[in-house]
């Protein structure tokens, strides 16, 4: 600003007032690019799925402890009560309250997600970046394991790791993360071949740098993003696996209140018209996987630097 | 559609950071000037005074925190305001070519050289009966060997690459050619071969802006030659005048670097582009040499044109 004065007086004369010229986005929706709006949206994303994930976690463990939940405690008075003051989400079959069992649940899950989730990125991470790095016959070992894990259904070695170890929490997130991680490992294998081939790898080697600090230094700070994404993706799925093993009976015993279970039993409480058994804990279920996605999709756009400075982070 | 490209008061800036709370690029402005058919103007200057960002612009392809101001008008269509439909489906490759800086990376490395110009040219012009003929014409306007068609990019030198690039840049027959720095990385000859087939299109009637820093290349094929410092236009005018009698003291220190001139390139850098001062910039860089005026709009007097300068002066 003081340049402008001074060569205006230099001169003689005051500066003419510039006319603000008529400025407007050149953001255009050509593939790759996103809208100038994204920015916001993101950001509302995230502060809507994040403002919702802290208050379902907060009331997971603060309702059922303010409720004085007994999960033990059936009342065969009130089996079946629509939704009401004094039970807003109603009862279930055995007469339990539905709003503390529910939150209970939900905690349940959540841990489970956040178990399984962390696991499988770790293992997949190392997995996948010692694949992608050794390369050769380690490779081709590594990713046959891979190809042996993913070879058996999901559902079936998770049935089997719980049907050895019944009834416990360790055993159902055992029993997901150890078949989830395959997924990561692939994705972290190929973001590795795809970087090692990339010049800032060449130039780290030709400028001296070990096999082991080109993948600290370089790939593996590129990877992260990538990872963590998938973390967050799995949290959901997790939920969700969580929900189909104890909805087959093979998740937590059926006295403690998970999702899962609450469904399950709630199933045959539908036809008899009780449809609030089943919606309350699924809308809960949704809620958590919505509040997770929102999280995902602005980690999405804050991940890669360039992708950032785009949308004006 | 004769291909006549009007830019008047184009300017282009980076909002960085949330509504640009870390600073603002000002990339160009208040640029202005004509393609015609049947001229080649050199756009010159520095590395970074803005060069691509001004063909980025025209074409639509800036990124998402870029803003425009000013017009660019394509006989008649207003390119900054025209919506993308129009841009995708009339004007980019139809009517405005874009040469690229490294013809091999912008080619699929999937696939042959040959069935990517065909597939250009069936996407571009869908009454062409036979576009394996007219891609084979395409390579023998470009000086393109034929059998080159079969060959996968990696396979491709330097120079064969530029002239794969050119003729997929004329694959829709577009009036106006955008070469931005299509010589990067070739060597003297190959840079004199490249430019001449430029100038070769120009002969042909496309109206041509070739941005470039090789002034020697400039100097060879250019018809008019606008000097760009700084984010603005500094010089605009037919290039034999210009290259002979420079009037803005940045014109004539830039065409010192010639090796026939002495190879004498301008002293300091270029001024921040975030925090510009109000006149042409360059009074920052030789305060000996220029003084700059309040208003550095360009000044016409005749076919030639200055900023920051009485008219006449050097």
């Amino acid at each position: 600003m003081s340049t402008e004065v001074e060569l205006g007086e230099r001169h003689g004369a005051a500066p003419a007032a510039p006319v603000e010229p008529r400025w407007r986005s050149a953001a255009r929706p050509r593939a790759g690019t996103p809208r100038g709006r994204a920015a916001g949206r993101a950001r509302s994303r995230l502060i809507a799925g994040g403002v919702l994930l802290v208050v379902l976690a907060v009331a997971s463990v603060l309702v059922p402890w303010l409720g004085g939940l007994d999960q033990r405690l059936v009342d065969y008075d009130a089996v079946r009560l629509p939704p009401s003051p004094e039970h807003p989400f109603g009862t279930d079959s055995q007469g339990r309250d539905l709003l503390l069992r529910s939150f209970t649940g939900l905690q349940v899950s959540l841990l489970v997600a956040a178990a399984c989730a962390v696991v499988s990125t770790v293992l997949g991470t190392l997995f996948g970046a010692a694949s992608g790095v050794l390369g050769g016959w380690p490779d081709r070992l590594l990713m046959r394991v891979v190809d042996t894990v993913n070879a058996v259904p999901h559902l079936l070695l998770g049935i089997v790791i719980v049907a050895l170890y019944r009834g416990s929490v360790l055993a159902v997130i055992a029993s997901i993360a150890l078949t989830h991680w395959t997924s990561v490992a692939r994705i972290v294998r190929a973001e590795v071949l795809s970087l090692r081939e990339r010049p800032f790898v060449d130039a780290a080697i030709s400028g001296g740098a070990s096999r082991w600090r080109v993948l600290r230094r370089h790939l593996l700070p590129a990877v992260v993003p990538q990872a963590a994404l998938s973390t967050v993706l799995l949290l959901p799925h997790a939920v969700w696996h969580e929900t189909a093993l104890s909805f087959l009976g093979l998740g937590l015993p059926p006295h403690l209140a998970s999702i899962g279970n609450i469904l399950g039993e709630g199933r045959a409480a539908v036809l008899l018209g009780s449809w609030w058994i089943v919606t309350f804990p699924a809308l809960l279920l949704v809620a958590t996987a919505l509040a997770v996605a929102g999280i995902a999709a602005w980690w999405r756009d804050r991940a890669l630097p360039r992708r950032r400075s785009e949308l004006g982070l | 559609m004769s291909g006549a490209l009007d830019v008047t008061g184009l300017s282009v800036r980076f909002r960085l950071g949330a509504r640009g709370r870390a600073g603002t690029v000002r990339a160009v402005t208040d640029a202005g000037f004509s393609l015609r058919p049947g001229r080649l103007l050199a756009l010159v200057g520095e590395s970074g005074c803005g060069k691509s960002v001004l063909a980025a612009a025209i074409t639509g392809l800036l990124p998402a925190n870029a803003e425009v101001a000013g017009r660019v008008d394509l006989d008649g269509l207003d390119l900054l305001d025209a919506p993308e439909a129009v841009l995708r489906d009339d004007v980019r490759g139809r009517r405005i070519g874009l040469v690229p800086q490294s013809a091999a990376t912008h080619l699929t490395p999937v696939r042959r050289v040959g069935s990517q110009l065909v597939e250009a040219v069936r996407a571009l012009r869908p009454a062409d009966p036979d576009p394996r003929a007219t891609v084979h014409r395409l390579a023998d306007d470009v000086g393109l060997p034929r059998e080159m068609l079969d060959r996968y990019p990696h396979e491709l030198s330097g120079g064969t690459a530029q002239r794969v690039g050119l003729a997929a840049a004329l694959a829709g027959d577009p009036p106006v050619l955008l070469a931005d720095e299509p010589t990067a990385g070739l060597d003297r000859p190959l840079v004199d071969r490249s430019v001449d087939l430029l100038a070769g299109m120009a002969q042909r009637g496309h109206a041509v802006l070739l941005i470039t820093h090789d002034l020697r290349a400039a100097r060879r094929v250019a018809t008019d030659v606008a000097v760009m410092y700084a984010g603005r236009l500094v010089e605009v005018g037919p290039a034999d005048e210009v290259f002979a009698e420079p009037w803005h003291p940045y014109s004539a220190g830039l065409f010192g670097a010639l090796p026939d001139r002495g190879f004498a390139p301008v002293p300091g850098h270029p001024p921040d582009l975030t925090a510009l001062p109000a006149g042409c910039g360059f009074e920052l860089r030789r305060p000996d040499l220029h003084t700059c005026v309040p208003d550095p709009a360009l000044v016409w007097s005749g076919e030639r044109a200055v900023a920051c300068a009485p008219v006449g002066a050097s």
